[in-house]
């Protein structure tokens, strides 16, 4: 207990003794988690965005004449990447076609006898995997052809990996940068105080001891830097996409507060972590150095 | 603390000497000097003392301990029985002056009642009561190297190694150090102290090692002093 209370006045005192360097770091911090936030929420729209594309993207397929639609149903829907299957029947497809047609759905009763046949309506789980699945039911011999929009299908699989490739990519970027920040901050920490620590050491403090108060300090620095992009991003998000849903109803944005507050949460966390993993790393590399025998 | 130096040879790479082949045996409570000019291997024998330096060859003991094979998570403890005291003071310079001696206790996680208790009173032993509130930088040569001896006690060491405490000091206040250093060693506390002042090792008579090139060329005990006096 007294020597968590030393550590902790001792902590206390860097950040004072710090300031401007500790102010820099907190908003570099900040701008860092503020980007790798938004980079997180925009991927995470983006996927929410192509999930919904990719289940409204339907694939039909026309069964022959002389084959069992009912029978043909459940083996299709144990396919992989299959969300549902819709059985249409002839009539339920002819009502449909009326019911497009509109005034002119006279016309069909010229033709006399219903000359659709049973389709399947499949919805899919991943966009990219609809090519494989059109070619698995090509080859069944009941089908007697395969309807589905294949540019869109192919457009939205290459939007969905260039999003998810510069999301990542961002993401590694911002990591990257706010270690850098944060590890140079504790080093230029532990550079000015070298003397005391060398001090530290001849006086017989432990290792532990002498590295504590430095590996709070960037703990702190990297949750303080969080803490405050994840209420700018918080407090801008709900507004911001409000805006948005007005502009362009037909976008779904995730706007469920509970995802947002895992998304804080972890946010958080990450930054608190990342704080801890750099000075650790700096801290341990440091002493080592310093305890080092001549 | 006894100490015990068995065929020490200390080599810096690439191939610098600074100790070689040296076999010294300080007793437990005794007060020794160590002389020699610039370079002679005087710093690097307390180095090796305090245990900043291996030695390349040979072993030290220190009490029951030989420091080659001494493990470095068992350094700290070591050395919260050795006080040390530098020619540079090594003091904290944005810290007070008791808080630079209260520093030591709490890097050992003494409670704060006990810490401010024996602050205060070896602060009072080396007379800088009246400055206990004040910085290292607004101290004089002399004042800083009793705060440095203050801390250096503070864990009621009982080995205490002091290298060159006089040398940016002026003849008086060498004096009233050295006179520190003995008061110290009449406790029963083992006292090696470098030095270049010969007035000093003449006037407060004690045992002599003398280095030369890394050698101990001489090593004469007090009692021979009071030989060659009579």
């Amino acid at each position: 207990m007294t020597t968590l209370r030393y550590i902790l006045r001792d902590t206390v005192r860097l950040l004072v003794r710090h300031w401007f360097l500790g102010i820099l770091t907190l908003i570099t911090a900040a701008a860092m988690m503020w980007v790798l936030g938004l980079t997180t929420l925009f991927s995470l729209n983006v996927r929410n965005l192509l999930r919904r594309l990719e289940s409204d993207l339907l694939v039909q397929a026309y069964i022959h004449r002389s084959s069992k639609a009912e029978e043909l149903a459940p083996a299709v829907r144990g396919m992989d990447n299959v969300a549902s299957v819709r059985l249409l029947s002839p009539d339920d497809a002819l009502a449909r076609l009326q019911s497009r047609m509109g005034s002119q759905a006279r016309v069909l009763d010229l033709i006399g006898e219903n000359p659709l046949q049973w389709s399947m309506e499949i919805r899919v789980k991943t966009a990219s995997e609809i090519p494989h699945l059109v070619r698995t039911l090509m080859a069944m011999p009941e089908i007697e052809d395969v309807i589905y929009s294949g540019m869109v299908v192919e457009r939205v699989g290459a939007i969905s990996r260039v999003a998810s490739r510069a999301a990542v990519s961002m993401f590694l970027l911002s990591i990257m940068i706010t270690s850098l920040v944060v590890y140079n901050t504790i080093h230029i920490s532990l550079y000015s105080r070298r003397e005391e620590i060398g001090i530290m050491f001849l006086i017989g403090a432990t290792r532990t001891y002498i590295a504590a108060p430095f590996v709070l300090e960037g703990t702190f620095l990297a949750l303080a830097g969080s803490v405050i992009s994840m209420l700018g991003i918080v407090s801008a998000y709900f507004p911001g996409i409000r805006l948005l849903q007005n502009s362009l109803p037909f976008l779904h944005f995730v706007g469920d507060s509970g995802v947002i507050g895992q998304f804080s949460l972890l946010l958080v966390g990450f930054g608190a972590t990342l704080g801890w993993t750099c000075s650790c790393i700096v801290v341990m590399r440091f002493m080592s150095a310093a305890a080092k025998p001549l | 603390m006894r100490i015990k130096f068995s065929g020490v040879t200390k080599i810096f790479k690439p191939d610098i000497v600074a100790v070689k082949d040296v076999d010294l045996d300080i007793a437990k409570g005794e007060f020794v000097y160590i002389v020699g000019t610039t370079g002679s291997g005087k710093s690097t024998l307390l180095r090796l003392i305090t245990r900043e330096a291996l030695p390349t060859r040979g072993s030290i003991t220190v009490g029951s301990v030989n420091l080659r094979r001494m493990r470095a998570g068992d350094i700290p403890y070591y050395r919260r029985d050795v006080g040390m005291v530098a020619q540079d003071f090594k003091l904290i310079p944005h810290l007070t002056v008791f808080e630079n001696v209260a520093f030591v206790m709490e890097a050992m996680s003494v409670p704060p009642k006990m810490v401010e208790y024996r602050a205060a009173s070896v602060i009072e032993q080396v007379g800088l009561w009246r400055r206990r509130f004040m910085r290292p930088p607004q101290l004089s040569g002399g004042e800083q190297q009793r705060v440095a001896i203050a801390r250096a006690l503070a864990n009621s060491p009982s080995l205490f190694i002091a290298d060159e405490p006089t040398g940016n000091l002026d003849f008086r206040t060498s004096e009233e150090i050295v006179k520190i250093l003995l008061a110290i060693n009449a406790a029963g506390v083992t006292v090696v102290m470098t030095t270049h002042n010969q007035y000093l090792v003449d006037s407060y008579r004690q045992r002599v090692v003398e280095l030369a090139s890394g050698r101990v060329v001489r090593d004469e005990h007090a009692g021979r002093y009071a030989d060659d006096d009579a």
